[in-house]
């Protein structure tokens, strides 16, 4: 299987390195949804402009947001 | 022909610099034998100073042939048998063993530390055939006329076989571990895709591109965490200053939100003012690492540039030896008279004088010793030719370190008032320096800014200006430089003062890493991966450690050389077993790397015309010619194409042009000064210099 972001070799969805990435999008979303009262799509979409999100991350989210349907 | 003894140093300008310090008249004769430099010396008897160029003799493989693996047995040999560029060593070694036949002493002044020593012994064991048993040694830490003469009449009897010993294992564990798991990547590479590729990875390259991929992975998979924080001004007599709220960060905007329209427009009063004074002692003398590290912060020079620029203000006996790891500086050295041989300089005569009073100088140092040299510190001569900028600068931090670690400790005073706006609490800070101490000596490098506050009262009122209430989040990990790695590698115990600098350039020159904010390449991520899946031993900080820590033992005469080989040889057989076993998963993943980063080296960007595919340079089937194309020509979805130069290298800049935002490449051309290319025809810039050559062009007819 590869992975969806960057065509590597992966056993679920994503590799090890976006593994990773989506481990910690999901972990931070509950930090963010108390603090400032976002839905998903409003966190996804705060995280993908802000310039300290990790490349990675970042691709896992934009691939979040085009697949939300 | 009258015997003579005969002085052997590590390069050609410490040669001339020990010729002319011992030569009676301090004008040492120079001959030039197949164009290998060396002095005659006049003296009570007669000396020949000749050079070595660093190592002349290097580890080789026993053996025919490269395409295999494991390489146990090796033995030493004149660097020209196993390296291309290395020929004017033969003529090197012919002129070293001609010179020996006639002499009948024999002193090694190469530097003082493991290669230095280790250096010394080849030529004598090989050049100078079995001389290191009857080799004399001069130790000196500066190439002053004073400290080679007294070295020179006073040399060890014989060469330090412990740390030739140690220097001996070292390069012979180092290239165990580099030949045969480098042999087994790029094989493995070679034998699945039939190209060659240079994949390297050593005891320490590993573990160093261990830390910077772990790094990398924090950083490119971080999730920034959003907090608040309340930001406000107060209006003190005219003068606007920033205050703090007592509460540095918030963690919900609400709760921010809800202090910034409590306090806004509000006045506030000064509930408290503290005062508290603080002493700062002085700087400890400059180890190698702690240099490197300063001149990095300072100036931006890399550890290997400090390194390179140091090692020649010593050879111009400026400064001490810079590969050392103390932090001492003894008084043997003779502070007073290397501070009024500074004082010669009109920059730092005021700063003298102040310490040539003193009383008693006595240095702050730190705990770490090195049993060969001192801290690095100047040596009191002023330059005798025209420093380079760089050199004027590395020299001046030396000197101006020297001093201030016998200056005073410097006494700050910093300042808090407390100011209630509607229950919630404010602070205003200042600090000043109230008494300089050290600073004075070391003031060009010092980075402490003042804040000096008006003079306030308890009770005083301030009008709050300005409530901001600032979205904040948290960033991830800084990304390493060249000197926080040196750092990192310092502090973990791996490689040795003289290797790390150039253990980081090589991860550069194998491509790895790139830039000078560290970024791990794909085929740096891929290489550790591979390393990590089938042998992570040759990753394991651990184990590097362990061989550090045996090599010091060697050192100190408590391990045998063989020994640490044997050991070596059993860690590395079972790794070596297990990556021939995987030779082809791993020879397919090490491939596809290597062939992804060829293709992201030449990327230029995002084409500007379909705004979906790649421009790449690209080359044609036909005239061979390079230029510039779209990734989706292939698919018949874009033609863009730009022309390229054919002469010279180009490469990708990554960065936009500044006149059309279009990518950019950089143009290297021999005899040539770098230029940035931008190929967008219609790019602005472009057509203000066509306007300006114009222009240049219509004012010359009118002249004329």
């Amino acid at each position: 299987m590869q992975c969806k972001c960057c065509n590597r070799e992966a056993t679920n969805e994503y590799c090890g390195l976006h593994e990773r990435a989506y481990a910690n999008i999901l972990r931070k979303f509950e930090i963010w949804k108390h603090a400032a009262d976002l839905s998903w799509e409003q966190y996804l979409n705060e995280i993908v402009k802000n310039p300290f999100t990790g490349a990675w991350a970042k691709e896992v989210a934009e691939r979040l947001l085009n697949n939300k349907e | 022909m009258e015997k003579y003894t005969l002085i052997i140093t590590e390069k050609p300008s410490a040669a001339q610099r020990i010729a002319y310090a011992l030569d009676q008249e301090g004008k040492p004769e120079k001959v030039e034998d197949k164009n290998v430099p060396y002095f005659l010396v006049k003296r009570d008897k007669p000396l020949i100073v000749v050079s070595a160029l660093g190592h002349l003799y290097t580890v080789a493989h026993v053996g025919k042939g490269r395409n295999y693996y494991p390489a146990f047995h090796f033995k030493w040999v004149p660097r020209y048998l196993v390296e291309k560029n290395a020929k004017q060593v033969r003529l090197w070694i012919e002129v070293i063993s001609k010179l020996a036949q006639n002499a009948e002493e024999f002193i090694d002044a190469c530097d003082y530390d493991i290669e230095g020593s280790l250096i010394g012994y080849c030529l004598f064991k090989y050049a100078c055939v079995n001389k290191q048993d009857i080799a004399k040694r001069m130790k000196f830490s500066t190439l002053t006329k004073k400290a080679l003469e007294k070295s020179y009449s006073k040399p060890l009897p014989k060469l330090d076989f412990r740390l030739i010993e140690a220097g001996r294992t070292r390069h012979e564990v180092d290239w165990l571990y580099g030949i045969n798991i480098s042999r087994a990547l790029t094989l493995a590479a070679k034998r699945w895709s039939g190209k060659y590729a240079t994949l390297s990875t050593g005891r320490v390259q590993g573990p160093t591109l261990k830390f910077l991929v772990d790094r990398e992975k924090s950083i490119r998979s971080f999730v920034p965490t959003p907090y608040w924080s309340i930001r406000a001004t107060v209006d003190l007599k005219g003068t606007i200053l920033e205050v703090e709220h007592e509460k540095k960060t918030f963690e919900k905007r609400a709760d921010a939100e809800a202090v910034m329209r409590t306090c806004k427009g509000n006045t506030g009063q000064i509930e408290r003012i503290e005062e508290r004074r603080t002493q700062q002692k002085p700087p400890i003398p400059f180890d190698l690492g702690a240099l490197q590290a300063e001149a990095y912060s300072l100036f931006g020079y890399s550890p290997r540039r400090t390194s390179s620029i140091a090692e020649r203000l010593y050879l111009g006996a400026l400064i001490s030896y810079p590969r050392t790891s103390s932090q001492k500086l003894p008084s043997v050295i003779g502070y007073r008279a290397i501070l009024r041989g500074l004082g010669k300089e009109r920059a730092y005569k005021r700063l003298v004088s102040i310490l040539l009073h003193v009383g008693e100088l006595k240095p702050r140092e730190g705990p770490k010793e090195d049993s060969a040299h001192p801290a690095v510190y100047p040596t009191g001569n002023t330059p005798d030719r025209s420093l380079s900028s760089s050199e004027r600068r590395v020299w001046d931090l030396v000197v101006r370190r020297f001093m201030a670690v016998f200056g005073e400790p410097a006494i700050k005073q910093s300042m808090k008032a407390t100011l209630n706006v509607n229950g919630h609490h404010f602070y205003l800070r200042g600090k000043r320096i109230l008494k300089e101490g050290w600073m004075k000596f070391y003031k060009p490098y010092i980075r402490a800014k003042e804040v000096l506050l008006p003079p306030l009262k308890e009770g005083e009122s301030m009008e709050l200006k300005e409530v901001l209430c600032e979205d904040r989040f948290t960033k991830p990990l800084p990304r390493y430089n060249p000197s926080s790695m040196l750092k990192k590698m310092e502090e973990k115990g791996i490689g040795t003062k003289a290797t790390r600098a150039d253990i980081i350039e090589t991860l550069y020159s194998r491509k790895y890493i790139a830039e000078e904010r560290i970024v791990v390449s794909d085929l740096g991520f891929d290489i550790i991966d591979v390393l990590h899946r089938y042998c992570p031993g040759v990753i394991s900080v651990k184990l590097t450690r362990e061989l550090e820590e045996k090599m010091e033992r060697i050192q100190a005469g408590n391990e045998e050389r063989e020994k640490v080989l044997i050991d070596a040889v059993g860690i590395l057989k079972p790794i070596l077993e297990g990556l021939k076993q995987s030779e082809a998963v791993i020879g397919k993943a090490l491939s596809e790397a290597v062939q992804r980063s060829r293709i992201q080296e030449r990327l230029v960007g995002g084409c500007p015309t379909c705004h979906t595919g790649k421009l790449m340079v690209l080359y044609s089937r036909k005239t061979r010619k390079r230029f510039i194309g779209c990734t989706n020509y292939f698919k018949n979805i874009c033609r863009t194409s730009f022309p390229l130069p054919q002469r010279g290298t180009v490469k990708p800049l990554h960065k936009p042009c500044t006149g059309c935002g279009w990518p950019t490449l950089i143009v290297q051309m021999k005899g040539r000064r770098p230029w940035t290319l931008c190929f967008n025809e219609g790019c602005p810039k472009k057509e203000e210099r066509r306007k300006r050559l114009a222009m240049q062009m219509l004012q010359q007819r009118g002249n004329k």
